[in-house]
């Protein structure tokens, strides 16, 4: 066993904390009270191949293993969740499923432009009736000639409103199917944008298609394999939405613990009062047993084997965490905590989001002991 | 001048639960509320009190297991309150008769107000019968009222439209739910009220029945045989297809219903 | 024992519920977006009386007592947690120092007003550096012949920003402390001097004003110290053990909100062809939020019944504002996860219920100072004496 990272591993990392430090943190507070991402952040992270942080470098990717992307994930969301699951969501959802589904043809027209940053990705799999439940999709495609006609309503589609290319699962005759649509294809229409608790940074929108025409050869993966190609995506990005949790926390004890060296109350700087002890240490801990598991599940993700069970421990927990953690931080700065003006009320709010995005807690659990079942021959449905 | 309000009390709807498939129904909560009609006739003579320095009563529109209706109409602004304790339940055509005999004890009055209807039953008859009984004119569904010059201006809500009537006093109005917004009860009142101390204690007087009528002459005039649920309501369709698809459904929905 | 309420406190809860779910309601979205406080709805309060709830009728108040008083905070907090703090820091600390150690005269002059939601209380202890250390204040009074002069400021203040009566803790005698050397004072904020020098943007309750208060040499005459002088401390905290059991139960109302919307959405929300109702993840869920509610529920009507009988209650005040905050802030957090998406969009309540329900563990006391509290309370009875 391995874990040291590696030369590599360890400038990369100081190279994503550089950029987050610099270009996210002294903006995000600013960035989330307008609910915004500003485009010069994402061009700026395409410049540093963020965009295209596990593509291949024939696609002007950055070709990084994947516990470098954890890495990079982690370090964004340590200054800004949004930002991190902005990236996430272009990388792992939308840009990693056409390296691996994709035709040549699809990844030569789309793969470069992504990692480039001139069309951004987003996902469209959840609708009113169908959230966690993906086989509820009632989106309809209709072969068309050599075209499809996708009809049909897509709720919570992350990066909706910045996207140029949408990653949309609809019924065909075949069962599911994943199309790849272009933002100016016709019959679609991004709507309504969800006013969140948490990630007001980054954009979850309503997705209209209405006899929306998009070419058959748009088709992700085979007839009727949609359904793969959403999960493995979901996948994927269990294991940023983890790592996203792990630089939430771990920031979150930095700032409090910071806090609890300067804030005196009874005389003492209250990091000497055993109860703000517990809470800096018990979530130390926590986070660093996160670390780990979200390290090794980024790379057994890279030996090329199934990980969907992995991929929800690591979600489930990471989540947790994240949430546990700066909920108790928050308790640390007692009422500064709860002001907009320091992090920490962000963070807990940003937090508290990574439980329902990419599938609730509930979900992974089931999935968890799907896995553990299947291996004693009984077979668990949600 | 003397206004007579009549109120009851219903279930609180929030706290039952109907369910059909077992024919029953369940109450969760067992709440009361003054019947929301009576509430809004309670409003408006307080309105009437509020111009004219009229003093408002309040009498139960039916039996009451309690008197706390009539506390709660203390609190919230009668004058008076007369709590007429029946030893049976009797429906809208015995009680008209007692009603009738507590007016006349009372020493007449210039106005009687009323609920139009009752959330439970839906039965608006109690003020028409009274006013019968009296041989006072009626004024029904009322959707504002106000007294001027001996008589009661009133403005009906009926079928879409408004009409303004009015008739010489003494009157019978009936005041339909929703037509006014009712005042919440003053804390302190309600406070002393329940604790009975004070003058709004005071206010709370108990008549029994039988002190007013022959109770032998109160017949029902219907007799009851058992309970059924209306008929259900069609269930909602799910419209699907494009846009125009489900425009075109919806249009020939409505037509159809026409 | 009996565990049924008077027929007057169903009757007050009959009325405060309709007012909270016809007047409060209504508004609650709008000033959590507007972040603006509710003025209005104070002054409604106090026309029907409901903001002298637990004072007597003397002073203009409705006499019913904490447990009234607990009842008119559930039922605000089941609605809107904002409302409910403006109302808590008026009633329950804000006037609640004046009615508890305030002489006649003042309790005619400030009380009455107060009960009548005529004019807005607000309580001034917290100091950027005296949070739970609120012994610790820098606030100076010095005596000048009838009059005190009041130098230096409060952070974290409720209502401060639109209070007209600030009841403010100072220190009259540096070198005695807490024990004899703290005053209380009833201060005017039109009286020259006091300044409102910023409101705090916050996470939650945005329907509410926290201010940054300033007092430059403000001049209050003798007749308003509060108490005797060098006693304000103690006033305080008096006020502060009366705040804490009122809080508790405007945390019960919240999680009782949360509760009834999480059985509606389980009802009505459809996944993998069954209701929600029927995973098991969401009854555990349902079944953990109604009986830690139905506990809080027990101990807040429980304390109630003590202050209202002239028992002690202090340790048991503590327990309710932490063990409240904490059962509330869980509720809504199972509420939020059993709703996806419609527990994190603007568009419903419990997005603004889970930013609004995390301060209950933090203000009036963090629920680290509680513990702190109740363990210095049980260890005192035997034998061991706590600092925090």
């Amino acid at each position: 066993m391995e874990f040291a990272l590696s030369e590599d591993q360890r400038m990369f990392r100081n190279m994503f904390r550089d950029f987050a430090a610099k270009e996210i943190a002294p903006r995000a507070e600013e960035i989330d009270h307008e609910e915004t991402l500003p485009q010069d952040i994402l061009r700026k992270a395409a410049n540093q191949g963020f965009l295209g942080a596990t593509l291949p470098e024939k696609y002007f990717g950055a070709e990084l293993d994947g516990v470098s992307y954890a890495m990079l994930i982690e370090a964004l969301a340590g200054a800004c969740v949004s930002v991190a699951l902005t990236v996430a969501t272009h990388v792992s959802l939308v840009a990693m499923s056409i390296l691996e589904h994709g035709t040549d043809a699809q990844k030569d027209e789309w793969l470069e432009a992504m990692a480039a940053g001139e069309v951004i990705g987003a996902f469209a799999l959840t609708e009113p009736e169908a959230g966690s439940d993906g086989q509820a999709i009632a989106t309809r495609a209709t072969p068309d000639g050599d075209d499809v006609l996708l009809n049909g309503v897509k709720v919570w589609v992350g990066n909706g409103e910045i996207a140029g290319l949408f990653l949309v699962f609809a019924k065909g005759p075949e069962g599911i199917d994943a199309y790849l649509v272009p933002r100016d294809a016709p019959g679609l229409t991004v709507g309504y944008r969800e006013p969140t608790l948490g990630l007001r940074s980054m954009f979850f929108n309503t997705v209209y298609l209405e006899d929306c025409q998009v070419p058959s050869a748009n088709r992700l993966g085979g007839a009727g394999e949609g359904w793969t190609v959403a999960q493995k995506a979901l996948d994927r990005f269990a294991i940023a939405v983890a790592a996203a949790g792990l630089g939430v926390a771990a920031d979150a004890v930095d700032v409090a613990a910071q806090f609890a060296t300067e804030r005196v109350q009874f005389g003492v700087p209250i990091a000497k009062k055993q109860a703000i002890q517990n809470y800096i240490a018990e979530a130390h801990i926590e986070v660093e047993a996160l670390r780990y598991l979200v390290y090794r599940t980024a790379w057994l993700a890279d030996q090329g084997r199934d990980f969907s069970a992995e991929a929800s421990v690591v979600k489930a927990f990471g989540a947790r965490v994240a949430r546990n953690v700066t909920n108790r931080m928050v308790q640390v700065m007692g009422g500064y905590g709860f002001m907009e003006d320091y992090p920490m009320a962000r963070k807990y709010r940003d937090a508290r989001m990574l439980g329902l995005v990419g599938g609730p807690t509930e979900l992974h659990y089931v999935r968890v002991a799907q896995h553990i079942f299947a291996e004693r021959d009984l077979e668990i449905t949600p | 001048m003397r206004v007579i309000v009549l109120m009851g009390r219903v279930l609180d709807p929030r706290g039952i639960v109907v369910n059909r498939r077992r024919g029953r129904i369940f109450v969760n909560v067992e709440e009361y509320i003054i019947q929301p009609a009576d509430r809004c006739a309670l409003e408006v003579a307080l309105r009437v009190k509020d111009a004219t320095g009229a003093e408002v009563v309040a009498l139960p529109r039916g039996p009451l297991p309690d008197d706390d209706v009539l506390r709660q109409a203390l609190a919230t602004g009668a004058d008076r309150a007369i709590y007429l304790t029946a030893d049976k339940p009797y429906d809208d055509g015995a009680w008209t008769k007692v009603l009738v005999a507590a007016v006349e004890r009372l020493g007449g009055a210039d106005l009687i107000l009323t609920g139009a209807t009752t959330l439970d039953t839906g039965q608006g008859q109690l003020g028409p019968r009274l006013a019968e009984a009296l041989g006072w004119p009626q004024v029904v569904d009322a959707w504002s009222a106000e007294v001027a010059d001996g008589k009661v201006r009133a403005v009906l809500h009926r079928g879409g439209e408004y009409v303004a009537v009015e008739a010489n006093l003494p009157a019978v109005v009936t005041v339909q739910p929703g037509a006014v917004k009712p005042r919440y009860p003053d804390g302190v009142r309600l406070i002393n009220v329940y604790r009975g101390v004070g003058e709004v204690a005071e206010a709370l007087e108990t008549w029994p029945v039988a002190d007013l009528v022959e109770v032998e002459s109160l017949k029902p005039l219907l007799e009851r045989r058992g309970q059924d649920f209306p008929p259900e309501r069609e269930r909602s369709v799910r419209l699907t297809g494009t846009v125009e698809e489900m425009a075109r459904a919806a249009a020939d929905a409505l037509r159809e219903r026409l | 024992m009996d565990f049924t309420f008077s027929p007057e406190h169903q009757a007050l809860r009959r009325m405060i519920r309709e007012f909270a779910e016809n007047e409060v309601a209504p508004l609650a979205a709008e000033i959590d977006r507007e972040h603006r406080v509710p003025i209005e709805t104070m002054r409604k309060l106090g026309e029907i009386g409901l903001l002298g709830v637990c004072f007597p009728q003397e002073y203009g108040g409705m006499g019913a007592g904490e447990t009234g008083y607990c009842i008119l905070m559930e039922e605000l907090g089941r609605i809107c947690t904002s409302t409910a703090t403006n109302v808590g820091a008026h009633i329950g600390i804000g006037a609640m120092a004046i009615y508890l150690d305030g002489n006649e005269e003042q309790k005619r002059k400030y009380l009455t007003p107060l009960a009548r939601g005529e004019k807005i209380a607000a309580f001034g202890l917290t100091e950027a550096n005296a949070g739970s250390d609120a012994a610790n204040i820098r606030t100076r009074a010095v005596r000048e012949g009838d009059s005190w002069i009041l130098d230096g400021g409060k952070v974290f203040i409720t209502n401060g920003g639109y209070a007209d009566i600030v009841t403010v803790l100072a220190v009259t005698d540096p070198a005695l402390g807490p024990r004899g050397g703290i005053t209380a004072f009833i201060v005017e904020t039109q009286w020259e001097g006091f300044k409102v020098a910023r409101e705090e943007d916050k996470m939650g309750i945005r329907g509410t004003s926290t201010a940054e208060l300033v007092f430059e040499e403000l001049r209050v005459p003798h007749e308003n110290v509060l108490g005797k002088v060098g006693e304000g401390f103690v006033t305080f905290m008096k006020a502060l053990d009366m705040g804490r059991l009122t809080l508790g139960a405007a945390c019960l109302g919240g999680a009782q909100a949360a509760l009834e919307w999480a059985i509606r959405w389980a009802k009505t929300r459809n996944q993998f062809g069954v209701a929600l109702a029927h995973k098991q993840s969401v009854q555990w869920m349902i079944a953990n939020m109604a009986t830690e509610i139905e506990a809080l529920r027990s101990l807040v009507y429980r304390v109630a019944w003590l202050v209202d009988t002239g028992r002690p209650f202090s340790q048991l005040a503590a327990m309710c504002k932490m063990y409240g905050s904490e059962v509330a802030s869980r509720a809504i957090d199972m509420a939020l996860q059993i709703h996806g998406g419609l527990g994190v969009t603007r568009d419903f309540p419990i997005e603004r219920a889970f930013r609004d329900a995390r301060i209950a563990e933090i203000f009036e006391g963090t629920n680290e100072i509680q513990r702190i509290v109740i363990a210095a309370n049980i260890f005192r009875q035997h034998g061991v004496r706590i600092r925090p």
